[in-house]
């Protein structure tokens, strides 16, 4: 029995010890994984004002914290820049009628070192999550899957389904052709100048030529 | 009751029932929030608040409450009185009155923002304070006396310690987010798989001698080896929260090594409690709703916590499940097994004694509100659950956006809402029997008299 006590307390040691090694090389293994040569100033004042506004209470980042909102560890990758200052800006005017977020109305340079926190994290290695998911090879068209990607069913209906914001897009193939389409993906005010709808220049070229082509299509 | 100062450990429950409803009042505030689809509270009492607020309560009640059952269970165990009643009345105050600020000051929109650690640091440190009161406190009852420090009360003392020296490492802010994340986890983690746990071991321990007449050298032996092997699995198993955070890859074996292990110790807890139970137990059953909070403690603490967490902890399904609410799921179910049903198991054991009441019996407003409580806290965890696997078929699996998905998981949230308030009642039920006893005995009872509500 004494015998058991004193390997059983040896070994808690033994592994506390080896947590600590781990720990330091963790630390020192951090820097070049999350690039914080990049933490510039912008970035860790992006984080402060993630922070304060208690921001992790609703969203999960890196996969932790609340699950009431989208996890924001890729939300640069997968939104740009323009969009999220646009939401940022006013988060109401892109999702009406369902789950909000506040406007905390931030003022321009807050929304510049929160975009670039927000790029800032979505560089950080974290071994492959979140997975790619795997449905949307089923998806038939390409166009059709930038389409559900870049999220421009929040504010355009396509036959019955989509958030209103926009206009509804079941038939914009008998008003637009692919090249129209194009040029308002790159600049929306170049057709309306009080356009609402954020620039999508940071996408592909593949890719939007895809949606775009799947979108002239819907005649 | 052998000591005077030992009442103490009343003033602490007081203070800690109504936060516990508290929790539970905001805990439903904001699962609503999940059925709403345009929320008019938007504006006054957004989602972060309310779940930062019944997180706050959660830990916040349950240390007051552990902690009033220390001050009971070491002056026992010591065979003295509290070195400064007074010193443990003070800390009591500031705990209440820091805690209440914070809660506050969330309406204003006064936090640092990490979860669970939202309180600023002003606040962070008057915590501290009283942390480092608390420590002297027991660690001079333990030591001016002349009686042997017994294997329970030092682990005990252990545990305290160590969720001490763990919450420093909540303080500070960090520029680097993994980093931050990186020493969140010494805390979150190494307190509910590490100092938490060698609390409630040493608690359940001094219980189980204390009510059933176990003889303590079966407990304590058995006690010391799970408290070995809770921190042997435990350590290195703070991996599992380390696969995608911008950690090392090689987190992802040792995490995963370690904390599938991490149930032995809890299997091993609940079969030698339950066995002691049957064949070693000296005394009669008196105090009945205090063991059966007990032993259901151990087994939600296996299933919640040991089981729920097995299900996810594995790097291959972590992937998927990661941030989803299966991992709610876990948390209400891990932390309602080991800590809630133990703070209320440890209320039920220690009141009756401070106050000369009898404890209940089986039947009553007791039973009723265990019963609802923990139907409604079964209810809300399977309603996650099955959200949580819808979550992850269609966001993770199919790629389906987040706000769609939560669409489809509607009905779920619905579930979990009723069941919470099948809980509510439960909580109500509990607060009414609790506060009873806790009252002092009338010199003469009056048959029939109403019971004056005090809320302290």
């Amino acid at each position: 029995m004494h015998a058991t006590r004193v390997i059983l307390v040896v070994a808690t040691l033994i592994s506390a010890a080896i947590f600590l090694g781990m720990t330091f090389d963790t630390v020192r293994q951090m820097g070049p994984r999350t690039h914080a040569d990049q933490l510039s100033a912008s970035v860790v004042e992006g984080k402060w004002l993630w922070q304060k506004n208690d921001c992790n209470d609703c969203h999960t980042i890196l996969g932790i914290g609340g699950y009431y909102a989208p996890d924001v560890t890729k939300s640069y990758a997968i939104r740009g820049d323009a969009w999220l200052r646009q939401f940022l800006k006013d988060p109401a005017q892109m999702y009406p009628n369902t789950r909000q977020m506040p406007n905390f109305h931030f003022g321009d340079s807050e929304i510049t070192s929160l975009v670039a926190y927000l790029k800032w994290v979505s560089e950080i290695d974290t071994n492959g999550w979140p997975p790619a998911p795997q449905g949307m090879a089923l998806q038939e068209s390409g166009g059709h899957m930038v389409f559900l990607a870049q999220h421009c069913n929040t504010c355009h209906v396509i036959e019955g389904s989509g958030g209103t914001i926009g206009p509804d897009l079941t038939h914009v193939g008998s008003r637009r052709t692919e090249d129209w389409i194009v040029e308002q993906l790159n600049d929306p005010r170049s057709h309306k100048a009080d356009s609402i709808m954020p620039s999508f220049t940071q996408l592909p070229g593949d890719q939007k030529q895809e949606l775009a082509q799947y979108l002239a299509g819907l005649k | 009751m052998k000591f005077k100062s030992q009442r103490i450990a009343r003033e602490y429950f007081l203070v800690a029932l109504p936060l516990f409803f508290l929790q539970v009042i905001f805990g439903m505030l904001a699962s609503v929030k999940y059925v709403w689809n345009v929320d008019p509270l938007l504006k006054i009492l957004p989602f972060n608040i309310a779940r930062e607020i019944h997180i706050n309560l959660l830990v916040f009640w349950l240390l007051l409450a552990l902690m009033g059952a220390t001050y009971y269970m070491v002056a026992d165990e010591i065979d003295a009185e509290i070195y400064s009643l007074r010193l443990a009345r003070i800390q009591l105050w500031i705990l209440t009155v820091s805690g209440v600020a914070a809660i506050v000051g969330y309406f204003f929109r006064w936090s640092f923002g990490m979860p669970f650690l939202e309180q600023p640091t002003l606040i962070k440190i008057v915590i501290v304070v009283a942390a480092l009161m608390f420590l002297y406190n027991i660690g001079m009852t333990m030591f001016t006396s002349h009686h042997k420090l017994t294997r329970t009360t030092a682990t005990l003392l252990g545990g305290m310690v160590m969720l001490s020296v763990m919450f420093l490492f909540g303080i500070p802010f960090m520029n680097n987010l993994s980093t931050q994340y990186y020493f969140w986890w010494f805390v979150i983690h190494l307190w509910v798989e590490g100092a938490w746990e060698l609390i409630a071991a040493s608690l359940v321990a001094w219980c189980l001698i204390k009510l059933t007449g176990v003889p303590r050298k079966t407990v304590e032996g058995w006690v010391f080896a799970e408290v070995c092997l809770v921190l042997l699995t435990g350590i290195i198993g703070t991996g599992h929260h380390y696969y995608w955070i911008g950690t090392p890859h090689y987190w992802l074996i040792w995490g995963a090594v370690f904390s599938a292990a991490e149930p032995i110790p809890i299997v091993m807890m609940l079969v030698d409690a339950v066995r002691d139970l049957l064949k070693a137990r000296t005394l009669p059953i008196v105090n009945t709703l205090a063991l059966a909070w007990l032993g259901a403690s151990a087994f939600v603490h296996f299933v919640g916590a040991g089981v729920w967490g097995f299900g996810q902890t594995l790097p291959q399904i972590n992937r998927w499940t990661h941030g989803t609410q299966i991992t709610a799921s876990h948390g209400h179910f891990a932390f309602w097994g080991a800590y809630g049903m133990l703070a209320i198991a440890l209320m039920y054991a220690i009141l009756p004694e401070v106050t000369g009441r009898a404890p209940n019996g089986k039947q009553g407003v007791g039973f009723s509100a265990f019963m609802s409580l923990n139907f409604g806290m079964i209810f809300i965890v399977m309603a996650l659950l099955i959200a949580g696997i819808v979550q992850v078929y269609l966001q993770r699996i199919m790629g389906l956006d987040f706000l769609e998905v939560q669409n489809h998981m509607r009905l779920w949230f619905e579930v979990r809402l009723a069941a919470g308030g099948l809980f509510t009642v439960g909580t109500i039920l509990l607060m009414w029997d609790l506060i009873r006893i806790a009252l002092p005995r009338p010199a003469t009872h009056l048959a029939g008299a109403p019971v004056p509500q005090s809320a302290d």
